[in-house]
């Protein structure tokens, strides 16, 4: 096919083409953007101390995390790894179905294209529009570059705006953003089958195993006995060991929240189906159970996300036990106080870590609002059908709202716990002083000798931090009832009987 | 299809009166155009002028009425070389419809002719309704069904013919006069 | 005494073409109307119209004397599930569902309580003789037994006009007769009126009468020839 062709074919479009196009190139202008904040990182200049060729630290930036070498690598691994979810989104906008497009796919296969060239020409939408949205990210981001190049009262930088990404990861970016997103678009269209006569969703009827609810059992229960079982262990298992085997154990658990998306989904919908008593319920209780795996990989990215959230919420309270409990005992021996500056620095950077988990979720939720999405339009014809048969689209939303929070509720609550017992696991106290000082040769120096100095320790219950546990789960959910409203918006969109032409 | 073939295959049952052929005729074929006593006699007149048929017994008075008929050996020959052949796809079309048809479109003033084509395709969506009717009724048999169900086809196919003949018509009307 | 339902002088365009350019359309109590057409005479526009689905961009559509152009979008979906009944040619039966809970829905929506819907259902099925598939999957069926589920949940709230858009186009004769057959009995015995629309003329032929669309004006002649009216 000849790429003027191809070009012309993968632009042509109507309304949900056009919102597409513009979701494909908002998520790559981000991409785009946090690419270059990578390469520009990985830019900075790695200096050496001319007297013993070690690493010297770039003075000139005020943020730990840029000036010392070490640290550097870490900070462009999480932007890349960050980059990944925007990137997958990006790509995951090819799912955003639309009856014209099923049609012109549809004729394009009836005029003589093979399937792998219709799929070919839908990711060839995708990669263009991502390619616009990389160039103006690119351009936002030498924008932002000028606007936040400030410097501090003491003259350090806080960003690295002082450095340019080299020419050749500008040009990587931009070429590898719209490629990565065509090549993730057409490996998510692997269950789309496209036939002359249509477009066809594949639809994984097979209804979840157990196995996976009794992992989350496990998961959640298990690290309550840890402690426990840990007693037990500790007999035949050496400490290092058993740790790894409360590790793993907490690992599968968390594993088992993830893959088990699509069990929850299903029994949310037995559920629903079972007990519900108005007709939206049912509807939304038949719809999970004869598609449960729909949106399931983006919800597991939600838990995932929530997991990993609600375990630094429990770290950062671990941490500020400890320092807590240090300083409390210091104070007690009439010592300094440690340095404020380092402690403030590790809580800092808990929190960009929980900036990271809040972008993820959102980047997850919007994910499974392309899932929605596109589950609404391949079944538009059916509530095209109900609306003219005189259902409220009232009720219609409503089974959309249930479909949507009934599996999500019980998960976001699973995934938090699991989240929170990873740590409550470890440790549920903080020891923050102790150790012990002597004065005196190494012969006076042994434990009641009156050279030695015994510190006090001071152990802290470490709380459990319900209120940013709320928050976390309160806003996942707020923002999971943001993309019921964008879906609800589709809803009506979709059966809006005029456009329709109904047979 | 004549007559005689149909006497043959209600004889072909058993042998009956002349009085009971006729009823025969009436039941199995309805929605037909009943038979006439004289067709039945004269039928059968014929029929055993060429052995196909023969009196089989005869009523204390005797009499045309009174004689029971029997089909023959010949007879259930005939019937058989009959009921085994194909009709032709009529050869050549007789309708009185078609001849209307075409002679009111090419000769007779345009008002006539669409008042005339109208008037019949009412005429005929009436007769489809009153066949269809026969279908949906619960006291109806599956032979009044078949029976209703031919014509209504044959209603149908007039229909068709009609309007493509309309289409056709209006070509011709128009390479004619240019 | 005014018709149960009239349409006057309707008018409907779909973006820059229009499909309806004035058509008076009546049906009274009990009446079978069948609307017949080549395709593309708006002759599914109508039904749409009449059955307020769609609004007219012009003329009035009125049900018992009221004008549904004034209801608003919920009482018109209400009259849909309850004194109207549609039934198209297909794409009607919710996928997910089985068909017991599909005939259930009005029923539910009106807010019946689940076991009398359930037995409701199933009575009705039986009567379109599928009872024993009120718990398949629509996908388990075939066209003619999907079609017979359809035609029971448009009538399971005894609606007063039922709406049928080519409901045999995609059934073969055979069954496509049986459910015509059916839906004709039983509108006789509740008293419902049916608007049929069709563009087979033996289809039509099931109805007390006729009209016929052209290029969305109706068509007196039937045969798209032009008469005075």
């Amino acid at each position: 096919m000849k790429t003027a062709t191809l070009a012309k074919l993968a632009v042509a479009g109507s309304r949900t083409d056009k919102f597409r196009m513009a979701f494909t190139a908002v998520s790559s202008a981000l991409a785009a953007v946090v690419l270059l904040a990578a390469a520009t990182v990985a830019a900075v200049p790695e200096l050496v101390n001319p007297d013993d060729g070690s690493d010297k630290w770039n003075e000139q930036y005020s943020s730990t995390l840029i000036r010392e070498p070490g640290l550097r690598p870490g900070v462009v691994l999480t932007l890349l790894l960050l980059a990944v979810p925007v990137l997958f989104l990006a790509g995951q906008s090819i799912r955003f179905g639309s009856p014209a497009r099923d049609r012109r796919l549809a004729a394009m296969r009836l005029a003589g294209a093979t399937p792998g060239q219709a799929v070919l020409i839908a990711a060839t939408e995708t990669a263009v529009a991502a390619l616009l949205g990389s160039i103006v990210g690119t351009g936002a981001f030498l924008l932002l570059r000028v606007l936040l190049d400030r410097r501090n009262a003491d003259g350090t930088l806080p960003l690295p705006t002082d450095v340019l990404p080299s020419a050749l990861a500008v040009t990587g970016v931009l070429v590898l953003v719209p490629v990565l997103a065509a090549l993730i678009g057409a490996f998510l269209l692997r269950r789309v089958i496209i036939t002359p006569l249509g477009v066809v969703r594949r639809v994984r009827t097979r209804s979840p195993r157990l196995w996976p609810g009794v992992l989350i059992l496990v998961g959640v229960f298990a690290p309550l006995l840890i402690r426990r079982l840990g007693e037990v262990l500790a007999r035949w298992i050496s400490g290092d060991l058993m740790l790894v085997v409360a590790f793993v154990a907490v690992l599968l658990a968390a594993v088992a929240v993830i893959v088990g998306t699509g069990w929850i989904a299903y029994t949310a919908g037995r559920l629903l189906h079972r007990f519900g008593r108005r007709p939206a319920m049912l509807l939304a209780g038949r719809q999970l159970m004869a598609d449960p795996w729909n949106g399931s990989r983006t919800l597991a990215a939600l838990l995932a996300a929530l997991v990993v959230g609600a375990g630094v919420l429990g770290y950062r309270a671990f941490m500020q036990t400890e320092l807590a409990a240090r300083d409390e005992a210091w104070a007690a021996r009439g010592d300094v106080i440690g340095d404020p500056g380092l402690d403030s620095f590790y809580l800092n950077s808990v929190d960009l870590v929980r900036i990271a988990v809040a972008v993820g979720v959102v980047v997850a939720a919007a994910g499974i609002m392309v899932a929605l999405a596109e589950s609404i339009v391949s079944r538009r014809r059916t509530y095209a059908g109900l609306v003219a048969a005189g259902v409220p689209r009232r009720v219609l939303g409503a089974s959309i709202a249930w479909q949507t929070l009934a599996p999500l509720v019980p998960a976001v609550l699973v995934a938090l716990t699991v989240g929170v017992s990873l740590l409550r696991g470890v440790a549920t106290t903080a020891t923050g002083g102790g150790g012990a000082s002597c004065s005196g040769t190494e012969a006076e120096c042994f434990e009641g000798s009156p050279n030695w100095v015994q510190y006090p320790e001071v152990t802290k219950a470490v709380p459990v931090p319900l209120g940013d546990l709320l928050l976390l789960g309160g806003g996942a959910v707020a923002i999971m009832l943001v993309v019921v409203g964008v879906g609800l918006v589709l809803l009506r969109s979709s059966t809006d009987l005029d456009e329709l032409r109904v047979a | 299809m004549s007559t005689s073939h149909l006497m043959l295959g209600l004889l072909s049952v058993g042998p009956q009166h002349g009085y009971d052929l006729k009823r025969a005729h009436d039941e199995r074929l309805p929605q037909a155009k009943p038979l006439a006593f004289g067709q039945v006699y004269a039928t059968l007149g014929r029929l055993e002028r060429d052995g196909l048929v023969e009196q089989a017994g005869q009523d204390r008075d005797g009499g045309p009425d009174r004689t029971t008929y029997a089909i023959t050996a010949a007879g259930r020959e005939k019937l058989g070389e009959w009921l085994a052949a194909v009709e032709p796809p009529a050869p050549y079309v007789n309708s009185v419809l078609f001849a209307k048809v075409v002679v009111s479109l090419l000769a007779s003033g345009a008002t006539a002719a669409t008042d005339y084509l109208v008037a019949q395709r009412a005429a005929h969506t009436t007769r489809m309704r009153e066949l269809t009717a026969v279908k949906t009724t619960r006291e109806s048999t599956a032979g009044d069904i078949v029976a209703a169900d031919y014509a209504i086809a044959h209603l149908d196919a007039d229909l068709r013919w009609l309007q493509a003949t309309l289409l056709r018509i209006t070509d011709l009307h128009r390479e004619v006069t240019a | 005494m005014t018709a149960l339902l009239q349409g006057i002088g309707l008018q409907r365009s779909y973006g820059p073409t229009p499909a309806l350019r004035g058509i008076d359309f009546e049906i009274g109590a009990g009446e079978i109307v069948a609307v017949t057409g080549p395709s593309g005479c708006g002759k599914s526009t109508l039904l749409h119209c009449l059955a307020g689905i769609l609004r007219v961009d012009a003329g009035e559509v009125r049900y018992r004397d009221q004008d549904l152009g004034l209801w608003s979008e919920a009482n018109r979906s209400k009259l849909r599930r309850t004194e109207f009944g549609v039934l198209f040619q297909f794409g009607q039966l919710v996928p997910e569902l089985t068909a017991a809970e599909n005939v259930a829905l009005p029923l539910l929506l009106a807010g019946s309580g689940r076991r009398e819907a359930r037995k409701a259902a199933t009575l009705w099925l039986g009567r379109f003789g599928v009872g024993d598939l009120a718990d398949q999957l629509p996908g388990k069926m075939s066209g003619g037994q999907q079609q017979r589920c359809a035609v029971a949940r448009a009538l399971v709230t005894e609606p007063k006009v039922l709406f049928a858009d080519e409901p045999t186009g995609a059934l073969d004769a055979l069954t496509g007769e049986q459910v015509l057959t059916e839906i004709v009995h039983i509108a006789r015995e509740q008293g419902a009126s049916v608007v049929l629309v069709t563009h087979d003329a033996q289809i039509a032929a099931y109805a007390d009468r006729e009209i016929t669309l052209r290029d969305g004006v109706v068509d007196r002649s039937g045969l798209g020839l032009e008469i005075g009216s």
